[in-house]
């Protein structure tokens, strides 16, 4: 049981130190490749680009009828 | 009066340049007559079109300014396979996997019944079987594991199975933490999975006892128990199976925590493809690891419980790793007799 409980204490040690140090490494896309020419939105509270119902499915578009 | 002469000559220029300017214009009209080039070429033909572009490049790429040259990438039809077999195929082959075994290990359970002690000479005494660095080694990996299973899976089925159940809300609030917890989590089981092999490969080398006890079927099939070592084939496969299922999972899914630092979009694809199928089939050998050693066998979980197994089991089952452990005490108790015995 002590083997366990330490081993669930030193894995969620590492875990925290990899949030760290991960979150310190990395920025934000509209940080990272916004330049003074161009700007790249901050996403942040905005829609995201495939709307609220997508569901990963893309519907096959409709084969015009013949007439 | 040589203006009179110049102004003359002017006029009589622009007079026939008018002339002839007019006399041109139908024939001009008539060559550009339904968009035809003058040169009798078809624009719309002769251009580059994507059909042609494909040919030279699996992708279509344009120029951008901004530094993320990612944003180039126009159209890349592999996209699409990789959409169908995200959306189509993986959530078919991950259910087989997993309910396949379940109900592989459940008609086992039905057929072979768990597998009792069986009361010996030496039984109730018992013998330690793995050391306590060895033990949280295999506690931190399984436990990093299983979280790491539960939300993996939730990438494929949570939208189908989850979602409905919870609502959108929830579902989102538990995605964002099961996201987070595969991306960190991670890190404890690939330094568990690296612990492992350092530990346990010099009793995992498959040798001749192993394929004896194969072909004798492991003693699940027939009455009595093969030879074994430390580990017995079975256990070797297992050991095996997460040291190289553990390595692909860490590279495909560092190639995924740190995206396009060293493939394109395509190997992106990829690497989540194998990560998927890996991980399922992964997922698929542990269940049945936990099955054997908990429900399928009296005794067995012991081993990685206290650590002491009981000693006539031992002796059933990994009967070789028994003598030779027992003659190291021997030696050493003849060395020291301060000295606690190997394990």
């Amino acid at each position: 049981m002590k083997a366990f409980i330490i081993a669930l204490i030193v894995a969620v040690a590492i875990g925290t130190l990899a949030a760290t140090v991960l979150n310190e490494q990395q920025r934000f896309a509209y940080q990272a490749f916004a330049t003074s020419g161009a700007r790249v939105s901050d996403p942040a509270g905005h829609s995201n680009l495939v709307g609220p119902k997508w569901n990963g499915v893309t519907p096959e578009p409709e084969k015009p009828s013949k007439s | 009066m040589r203006r009179g002469p110049t102004l003359f000559r002017t006029l009589v220029a622009a007079a026939a340049l008018t002339v002839s300017v007019g006399a041109l214009s139908p024939a001009l009209a008539q060559q550009t007559k339904d968009g035809l080039n003058p040169t009798g070429q078809n624009p719309t033909a002769e251009s580059v079109n994507e059909e042609f572009l494909f040919k030279q490049d699996p992708k279509i790429t344009g120029r951008i300014s901004i530094p993320d040259h990612k944003a180039a990438n126009l159209i890349q039809p592999a996209g699409r396979d990789y959409r169908a077999f995200r959306e189509s195929w993986l959530p078919w082959i991950g259910a087989l996997a997993v309910l396949g075994i379940i109900a592989l290990l459940g008609a086992f359970y039905l057929w072979r019944g768990r597998i009792r002690l069986e009361p010996n000479a030496d039984s109730g005494k018992t013998i330690l079987r793995f050391g306590g660095f060895e033990r949280f080694t295999h506690w931190m990996t399984s436990s990093c594991f299983i979280i790491l299973s539960l939300s993996g899976l939730n990438y494929i089925f949570g939208k189908r199975l989850l979602m409905p159940l919870i609502g959108a809300d929830a579902f989102g609030v538990i995605s964002q933490y099961a996201k987070y917890s595969h991306i960190y989590l991670a890190w404890p089981f690939m330094i568990g999975v690296a612990l492992m092999l350092v530990l346990w490969i010099k009793d995992n080398i498959p040798n001749r006892i192993d394929w004896q006890w194969i072909k004798a079927g492991g003693g699940f099939l027939g009455k009595g128990h093969p030879h074994a070592e430390r580990f017995n084939a079975g256990q070797k496969m297992v050991f095996w199976m997460v040291v190289g299922f553990g390595s692909a999972m860490s590279i495909t899914g560092l190639m995924m925590i740190f995206p396009f630092a060293l493939t394109d979009i395509t190997g992106m694809q990829v690497m989540q493809v194998v990560h998927s199928l890996i991980g399922v089939a992964f997922i698929a050998g542990i269940l049945a690891h936990i099955y054997i050693g908990t429900l399928g066998m009296e005794g067995a979980y012991d081993a990685m419980g206290s650590g002491q197994v009981d000693l006539g089991w031992a002796k059933d089952h990994h009967d070789l790793w028994v003598a030779k452990e027992q003659a190291k005490t021997r030696n050493d108790s003849r060395i020291s007799p301060h000295q606690v015995p190997a394990e």
